[in-house]
């Protein structure tokens, strides 16, 4: 049942494995797949600067007996903006949780009209209404110059709200990939790609 | 009284921006809505939506000027980041009393001042002091301070100007949220913190676990709440639903007042009893921070025309009511020596 | 029933419905607030319902609502906690750590999973985030307990279990604000989290006992290791060599926050910062896995924050059809007596954590019915006690554990819904025997309250 391992290989896929099932790629959504993966992958170094971050404020706090108002703020504005672009690259990656009590025993068919439908009355609307409140929201922030409520924290805190608008534009583009991969298996447009070989 | 019956009746949502549990702080905003319901015998209905219900207190602002809700309660400190001028209405550091800081917006022009430093910033809102409570203290603290040198890589949590100050002087300043301070005190990941006055402190039991509850609270000798409203809302209001809104929200910051001052003293009491020492914050010490604080003001002043002229507003009004306020009032220790 | 019955339960309706299609459950959470948003808005503008539900402080404060999960810097704490896990894992460490402390336990049965509940319990000392210490765990221990043939359900349950004691032990977020919401000197932040101590470790305990006795009944749930050795003093030195590079880590992680060399949310890092430097001293550290390992931690990271995103409009559509009403009236309309009226409330708050998540339960109903319960003459502290094992419960509980959810985004493929729902039901059961004794012995929550700070 479970595979014997050389305890001294990681296990595949970065401890979790794919979970999921495969649809079809096709040209459009090859081409948005590509393009959200690789900008996922990039924001996912910002883990990794947080973490400096993070070391650096606690032992500045030590070494230095320094403020930290600023770097507390760095912490979030680099994490929030690595987790709200996440949002896409995991719709990419199909690692958005399911409950798979029926959905396992469905055909592959099935599973492609669950996903369609899904999208179509549920995700999409919802995205949609997302960027109706968050656009306005970035809007009036970067007209006011909005900065950090904390006189030693940050300036530009609208950059960051910038996140919002672009996280939940790149989760519709997403979405449209996906929706275009069910449309390829259902009814067969648009035309399948020869060689998928998205992952 | 027949006519006004045709008003449409105002059905208002008002999220907060503090428990309305917490005395003085939030109890006001429930104080409004019952007694507006009651004065208007229905017509006037609030709802309130306890913090992080339906808006969130950092963006109470924002949703009430987009007319998201039509109302609500607020420190509008929160927003200084979008009007710099805001802290002047919501705590300012060596500044006013309570009640001269009321006397200021009722009669000095500050109600009017902020109507338009919110319109300055683009924000289509209608804002009305809606309570007022006393100094909070000047924080806890896991040692005593003796000389300015103390606050030299003190790692303290402390928001608004007063942090900037502290930060001027040399201390290690952070904004941790308040869920996470009590734990920090114990662990000495703070050296202090503070927070507001003891009425509300005890919630947090910082008693528990530092033993110095400095005072006074130098960086927040008033903090004042508004009830903030969309003006498209406000404008659409009749005038006696109008005068009773205002009529009630000056009502509600006589209660909040009232209720910090008839709590505080028990509980600080109470505190000592526990072993917690509340002591002054030495008077040289007290100079220099005024000192700082002022130069912090002044370069907000310099970024912001609306800072400068409603700090310029308070600052002459300090300065004419500090003869009456030296002289008219007993000493709070009189009879104290036996 | 009014209409706002009605719509309340519909929506929770189609939540359950649409959420076994298996479409993701974060969109199915956000889908059916936009469903019921306009079924909403057509009852208001068509047929003049007489409720306060408009599009503006409903679907309208998105922007608002989600800004406030980035505006968080306690949240910094999952992505961090989560690149620790899997930095571990991948490092090879994890499950060095895991096999070796077996080797300790020698003959006894069930080793990995008592292991798993150690682990848990010291790290719910540094974490009250659910998400964080569920998927640490699970990344730690499901694919070493799979790999020794445990059975999927225990397996499964008990690093969900365990993960979900983080919230209960404090430090803890939820007792937090627990603490705020009922906004009293009769119950503040220490009196709760030192009144949750003793339950918290209790449930440890119970867990722990379950475990080996179910390793005793049922051997073939949790096999012995096969290979394993007689404890000699080589044995035992290879254990501590193997041991301590983790356990130190661990320790560093708790030790930072004991000491107070940080806050929790800067231990996270600290312990992510200590992983890379386990995996680099292990030789594992290679362009590769630093870049799987992050890649990973966004994507199980943007997991949780989706279900958030969902749970937070979920929320805010619920409460603009009158939610909060409809459950108020219902616990305040309730003819019984005072110890009734508890064991209601409490029933109440089990089962709507079967469909909303802590926060909400904590903002709705903890306000309401704190002064009753009072005013009954209970023991604040033991009441809001007796209520957080109830929210911790509800992590585990079917459909909508968030727990449950958390594991499944980090479990070996192999691992189904079913597997987690039958695997956490024991501990449902054990976490309702642990209430029941808190119930009958209050002193569980009040002794140590009492002793301290006087
Ligand atoms: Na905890
Ligand atoms: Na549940």
């Amino acid at each position: 049942m479970s595979e014997q391992q050389d305890p001294s290989t990681p296990p595949p896929h970065g401890g979790v494995p794919a979970h999921h099932t495969e649809f079809p790629s096709n040209p459009i959504s090859g081409a948005i797949d590509t393009v959200i993966d690789r900008v996922g992958f990039l924001f996912s170094w910002l883990w990794v600067v947080v973490v400096g971050v993070i070391l650096y404020a606690v032992i500045g706090r030590y070494a230095f007996g320094q403020g930290s108002v600023m770097l507390e703020e760095i912490e979030w504005h680099l994490a929030g903006a690595a987790w709200l672009i996440g949002l896409s690259y995991t719709l990419v990656s199909d690692d958005h949780v399911r409950v798979d009590v029926l959905h396992e025993h469905f055909s592959l068919r099935t599973q492609a009209w669950v996903e369609m439908l899904g999208l179509l009355l549920l995700l999409i609307p919802f995205l949609i209404i997302a960027q109706d409140s968050m656009i306005p929201y970035f809007w009036s922030s970067f007209l006011q110059g909005e900065e950090s409520q904390a006189p030693a924290g940050l300036p530009a805190r609208w950059a960051l709200k910038f996140f919002l608008p672009l996280a939940f534009g790149l989760l519709l583009l997403a979405a449209l990939s996906r929706l275009l991969k069910c449309t390829t298996l259902l009814f067969g447009w648009p035309r399948p790609r020869r060689q998928d070989n998205t992952r | 009284a027949m006519d006004h019956a045709a008003a449409d009746p105002i059905r208002w949502k008002m999220p907060i921006a503090f428990a309305s549990k917490l005395p003085g702080l939030g109890s006001p905003s429930q104080y409004v809505a019952k007694q507006l319901d009651a004065a208007s015998g229905g017509d006037v209905q609030v709802r309130v939506f306890e913090p992080g219900k339906l808006v969130p207190p950092f963006d109470i602002l924002q949703a009430v000027s987009d007319g998201k809700v039509a109302a609500g309660y607020t420190w509008i400190g929160y927003d200084q980041g979008k009007v710099p001028a805001v802290p002047l209405f919501a705590a300012v550091p060596f500044g006013l009393k309570p009640w001269a800081f009321a006397s200021w917006y009722y009669w000095g022009g500050g109600h009017d001042m902020l109507q338009e430093v919110y319109a300055n910033k683009g924000f289509n809102v209608y804002a009305r002091l809606c309570g007022v409570i006393g100094p909070e203290t000047a924080g806890w603290y896991s040692e005593p301070i003796t000389s300015l040198e103390d606050y030299k890589g003190m790692k303290i949590r402390f928001a608004g100007l007063g942090g900037k100050v502290l930060e001027k002087l040399g201390a290690s300043v952070t904004m941790m949220p308040g869920g996470e301070l009590y734990q920090a005190l114990q662990t000495g990941t703070i050296d202090a913190t503070e927070f507001s006055m003891p009425a509300i402190d005890q919630i947090l039991g910082f008693n528990d676990v530092v033993k110095y509850n400095l005072f006074p609270g130098w960086h927040q000798p008033f903090t004042a709440q508004y009830m903030l409203i969309n003006k498209d809302e406000w404008n659409a209001a009749t005038d006696q639903q109008k005068a009773l809104i205002e009529t009630t929200c000056t009502a509600a910051t006589m209660m909040g007042l009232t209720e910090g001052e008839y709590k505080n003293g028990t509980v600080l009491q109470n505190f000592q009893e526990k072993g917690v020492q509340a002591d002054q914050i030495p008077r040289d010490i007290l100079v220099k921070l005024q000192e700082v604080t002022r130069e912090v003001l002044q370069e907000e002043a310099e970024k912001d025309a609306d800072f400068k002229r409603v700090y310029e507003s308070q600052r002459e009004f300090q300065e004419a009511y500090k003869v009456w306020d030296k002289r008219a009032y007993l000493p709070a220790d009189l009879g104290e020596e036996q | 029933m009014g209409l706002e019955e009605y719509f309340v339960i519909g929506m929770f309706a189609t939540f359950g419905v649409l959420l076994f299609t298996g479409f993701p459950v974060a969109w199915v959470l956000a889908g059916t607030s936009v469903i019921w948003t306009a079924v909403g808005l057509i009852a208001v503008d068509y047929f003049g319902a007489d409720l306060w539900f408009d599009y503006g402080s409903s679907l309208g404060l998105l922007a608002e609502r989600i800004w406030s999960l980035v505006d968080n810097i306690t949240l910094v704490a999952l992505p961090m906690f989560i690149f620790m896990g899997i930095m571990l894992d991948q490092s090879g460490v994890a499950e060095r750590l895991m096999t070796n402390m077996v080797k300790l336990f020698g003959a006894v049965r069930g080793g990995f999973a008592v292991t798993v509940i150690v682990i848990g319990v010291l790290l719910a000392a540094t974490t009250g985030i659910i998400g964080a210490s569920v998927v640490l765990l699970g990344m730690l221990s499901l694919p070493v307990m799979m790999k020794h043939n445990y059975s999927k359900a225990l397996a499964v349950g008990t690093s969900c279990a365990t993960g979900t004691l983080g919230i209960l032990i404090p430090p803890s977020i939820m007792l937090v604000l627990m603490a705020d919401r009922l906004a009293t000197p009769d119950a503040s932040v220490g009196d709760l989290f030192l009144g949750a101590l003793f339950p918290g470790l209790m449930l440890g305990a119970m867990y722990v006992a379950y475990v080996l006795g179910l390793a005793f009944l049922s051997p073939r749930s949790a096999p012995l290791p096969e290979d394993l050795p007689k404890i000699t003093p080589e044995v035992i030195w290879n254990v501590i060599k193997a041991v301590v590079p983790t356990a130190a880590l661990i320790l560093a992680v708790l030790g930072s926050i004991f000491f107070g060399f940080a806050t929790p949310t800067e231990a996270s890092g600290v312990g992510a910062a200590g992983a890379m430097l386990l995996a680099a001293m292990n030789r594992r550290l290679t362009f590769k896995v630093l870049k799987d390992s992050l890649k990973q931690t966004t994507r199980t990271t943007a997991f949780i924050f989706a279900i958030f995103v969902g749970a937070t409009a979920f929320a805010v559509v619920l409460r603009g059809l009158g939610g909060d009403r409809v459950i108020e009236d219902a616990l305040l309309g309730l003819p019984l007596e005072p110890t009734g009226i508890l064991m209601v409330i409490l029933l109440v708050v089990f089962l709507l954590g079967f469909f909303l998540d802590w926060v909400e339960i904590t903002l709705i109903i903890l306000p309401l019915v704190a002064p009753v319960v009072q005013s009954l003459g209970f023991d604040l502290v033991w009441f809001t006690i007796l209520f957080a094992v109830c929210l911790q419960t509800s992590f585990l509980t079917p459909p909508v554990g968030f727990a449950l959810f958390y594991i499944k985004g980090v479990a070996p493929p192999e691992i189904k819904v079913t597997d987690i729902y039958k695997g956490v039901v024991p501990f449902i059961i054990l976490q309702l025997i642990g209430l029941a004794l808190v119930f009958s012995f209050p002193g569980i929550v009040t002794w140590l309250p009492s002793v301290s700070f006087q």
